[in-house]
């Protein structure tokens, strides 16, 4: 497959600040891409390097087979992170504007702006004017107004923020639409369920830094299968049973304790549980877990992918 | 269409397509309108104060008499100036007046402000002291039907050195007008007096005191290129007023921008943008659409001013016309609008890609208000004074010139002024246009706190 997008040792520094070090990875041609960390990790400005808003600091930066992201604008859809369109335009209206600012002809992005909201369930909300819509219905015409020129790649920063459960899957489908029709489409966010779910591939940013790059069954392998287990048993008996690396107790209610037991490479669950029953242990409820893209992002970094790294929070905290 | 004629159309509609752009673009000719007509409803809707005049004792005698002769005479100078105002007013329409018309209007514009009454028979019969005094707080009180009630009681008297003073009893404690004809006609009264002691005759003073000299001014440069008439004025006054609708223009535009940017900025909507145009493009949309909305407004102003004076004063209005065209004032007002709106409009755009808040805004904008009410004041100057020192070498700031320049074009400044300070504007625009630029470009996508550090810092940087 070829590269839509390549990163070679990109780096950001704000004055003293390092936003993004020495980052290098691929976006292959029709796939999608999670650009995952937490916020402040630098998943913002590197999708500004790569759109050409801002400079890089050092590194190389190639997409579509341009240099700067400004010299394919046309070709490419950007949803922000912080998102505002004009609010006494009507979505039509706004649709139109921003297609027409990508080179599709006002009629044509008209014509098209009525179809994608007809089919994203907001045929009503047409003539209506943006402050009269809700957040969710905004951010669907935003999503819509990025996309309507058809773009052959498509960059889409912390697309589920601020979104309901029910507006989150109707995005994912959108998402996974885009590709289908053989858009590229790089997307960043720090909610793990996403990226599993939508992913060809992710890249895991931490401190400004790629602590990974792969595909999500890839990122789930490099952290260790766990057995969960329930009963009136102590950490120090799961500890010692055959294949366990080590143990974590998750909860603890009258005697009973709900114990989170990490296999090694080679250790299979059933052993561990063989071994626990033959030892008379006290198990009520068992099951043998996967790691999820969350246990990853943590094996990998040591960083919860849920807390801020920013600088704004670093002073914050201080 | 490109991108930035995209912006710019945008930017147009956004305003134009309000109702509140165009009611505050007729709102302004209309109050203009409401303001002149106003100055004469003022005038002719003033009360007439009735006044009574009471000499005490027999010291004072004479005094009421000197008092109604000054309230006649200045009758007679008022209406020998509403006679010269509707002479010109006919003058300038073209079109002689209706005498029955002529007759009201000189009527009205020279109606007296105050009328003298005889006193009431229980005022005048009143003993002085407290029983006067009560009788004449009923006279003054609200609680006297209006036919009956006075608006002054003046006691006409003499100070130990002889001299007329007078106390006034007034209905209304603010209302000073009556205090100060009676203390006009009493300064009258004592020079006469004076000057009689002097053994000279009344009749010489009061000729000398009404003497009018009437003085001609003659001038090269006035249109007959001699006799000097208010006609020659009208260049001077197209000048100045050229310059302040210039500011009112120039201003109005750029603060549109302002906060058109601000909004955009704290909307989030400036990152869309720039993701689909160049930092470049979007600032020249911008300006581009509100200088179209500027000129809409100038059209509009110009349309309804135009209209107006063809209907009410056709005489000057073709003055006016030859005012702009045949001194090239119209060439200059355009070049100077250009020059200037490009100066401010970048310049407070790029602020307010560094601002999400009026709040923010202030912290720049208080400083750059402070600079543009100097040509507001200097302007005034060069009405009477275009070449004054002052005026000239403001003339040459660059954020002056607009203003300055337009007001003095009419006085024809000399060749190496005109080209140098335009030129120097144009140079000074292009460089707020390039310094801008980079502002803009660094402010859209930061969020530091704004300041002329953070600025200045931005400038350096430029993205």
């Amino acid at each position: 497959m070829t590269a839509a997008l390549t990163l070679d040792g990109v780096s950001k520094r704000y004055g003293d600040f390092h936003a993004v070090r020495d980052l290098s990875f691929q976006v292959e041609k029709g796939s999608i891409c999670g650009f995952l960390g937490p916020n402040g990790a630098g998943k913002t400005s590197t999708l500004r390097m790569i759109l050409g808003l801002q400079p890089a600091t050092a590194g190389r930066i190639t997409i579509l087979g341009a240099d700067d992201g400004r010299k394919v604008r046309d070709r490419i859809g950007f949803l922000p992170e912080e998102r505002g369109l004009y609010k006494k335009m009507t979505p039509v209206d706004a649709i139109a504007f921003f297609g027409a600012l990508k080179g599709l002809p006002t009629g044509e992005g008209r014509r098209r702006a009525r179809e994608m909201l007809d089919a994203q369930g907001l045929g009503d909300a047409k003539r209506k004017k943006m402050k009269e819509l809700s957040k969710g219905m905004s951010q669907k015409v935003q999503l819509i107004a990025s996309v309507v020129h058809r773009p052959e790649f498509v960059i889409l920063d912390e697309p589920f923020s601020g979104l309901d459960p029910v507006n989150q899957q109707g995005l994912e489908a959108m998402i996974r639409g885009l590709a289908a029709d053989g858009a590229t489409v790089l997307f960043s966010t720090h909610v793990m369920q996403h990226a599993e779910r939508l992913c060809d591939k992710v890249v895991l940013l931490a401190r400004g830094r790629k602590a990974f790059e792969g595909t999500v069954a890839e990122a789930r392998a490099t952290s260790p299968r766990f057995l969960e287990l329930e009963g009136e048993i102590a950490p120090e008996q799961a500890a010692g049973l055959p294949g366990v690396s080590g143990v974590e107790l998750v909860s603890e209610a009258g005697g009973v304790r709900v114990i989170k037991a990490a296999l090694t490479a080679g250790g299979r669950g059933q052993d561990a549980l063989k071994a626990a029953f033959l030892n008379g242990l006290d198990v009520r409820r068992f099951e043998l877990r996967e790691p999820s893209l969350h246990d990853a992002f943590i094996g990998l970094t040591g960083d919860n992918p849920d807390q801020d790294q920013s600088v704004k929070a670093a002073e914050a905290a201080r | 269409m490109n991108r930035t004629l995209l912006i710019a159309r945008r930017e147009f509609a956004a305003y134009a397509k309000t109702v509140g752009f165009w009611l505050s673009l007729l709102a302004i000719p209309l109050f203009g309108a409401l303001g002149g007509g106003m100055v004469v409803l003022m005038k002719s809707n003033e009360p007439v104060r009735e006044v009574v005049l009471i000499e005490e004792g027999p010291q004072s005698t004479g005094l009421a008499v000197f008092v109604r002769e000054t309230l006649a005479s200045e009758s007679e100078e008022r209406s020998a100036e509403a006679v010269e105002a509707l002479n010109a007013a006919q003058a300038a329409t073209g079109t002689p007046m209706q005498p029955g018309m002529a007759e009201a209007a000189k009527a009205k514009l020279s109606r007296p402000s105050i009328r003298i009454v005889d006193a009431p028979p229980d005022l005048a019969s009143a003993a002085p002291g407290d029983a006067q005094m009560e009788v004449v707080r009923k006279y003054l009180s609200k609680e006297t039907p209006k036919a009956d009630r006075l608006d002054a009681v003046v006691f006409l008297t003499r100070a130990d050195d002889g001299k007329p003073t007078a106390r006034v009893w007034s209905a209304s404690a603010t209302d000073g007008a009556v205090r100060r004809f009676v203390s006009d006609a009493l300064k009258s009264a004592n020079r006469r007096e004076v000057f009689a002691q002097a053994g000279i005759d009344p009749g010489v003073v009061i000729q000398t005191d009404t003497y009018d000299p009437e003085v001609e001014t003659f001038s090269p440069q006035s249109l007959s290129g001699g006799a000097v008439t208010k006609r020659d004025m009208i260049p001077m006054l197209v000048g100045l007023a050229s310059g302040f609708i210039l500011w009112s223009l120039i201003i109005t535009g750029a603060s549109i921008l302002l906060n058109s940017v601000m909004e955009e900025k704290s909307n989030k909507i400036l990152e869309v943008l720039l993701s689909s145009a160049s930092a470049t493009e979007i600032l020249a949309g911008k300006v581009l659409g509100v200088a179209l909305l500027t000129l809409t407004v100038l059209v509009a102003w110009g349309g309804i001013g135009a209209i107006g004076l063809i209907t009410a004063a056709p005489a000057w209005a073709a003055d006016v016309g030859a005012a702009l065209l045949d001194g090239g004032l119209i060439f200059y007002f355009f070049a100077y609008m250009v020059g200037g709106y490009l100066m401010y409009a970048v310049l407070f755009a790029a602020i307010g890609a560094f601002c999400e808040t009026p709040r923010d805004a202030q912290t720049l904008m208080g400083p750059i208000m402070m600079v543009l009410v100097v040509p507001l004041l200097v302007m005034q100057m060069t009405l009477e004074t275009p070449d004054s020192p002052i005026v000239r070498i403001l003339s040459w700031v660059p954020f002056f010139t607009p203003f300055l320049m337009s007001a003095r074009a009419p006085s024809e400044p000399p060749m190496i002024e005109i080209v140098g300070t335009m030129a120097g504007m144009f140079a000074f625009a292009l460089l707020m246009v390039w310094i801008a630029g980079r502002a803009f470009r660094a402010g859209a996508l930061s969020d530091v706190k704004l300041s002329w550090k953070a600025f200045a810092g931005a400038i350096g940087r430029g993205r």
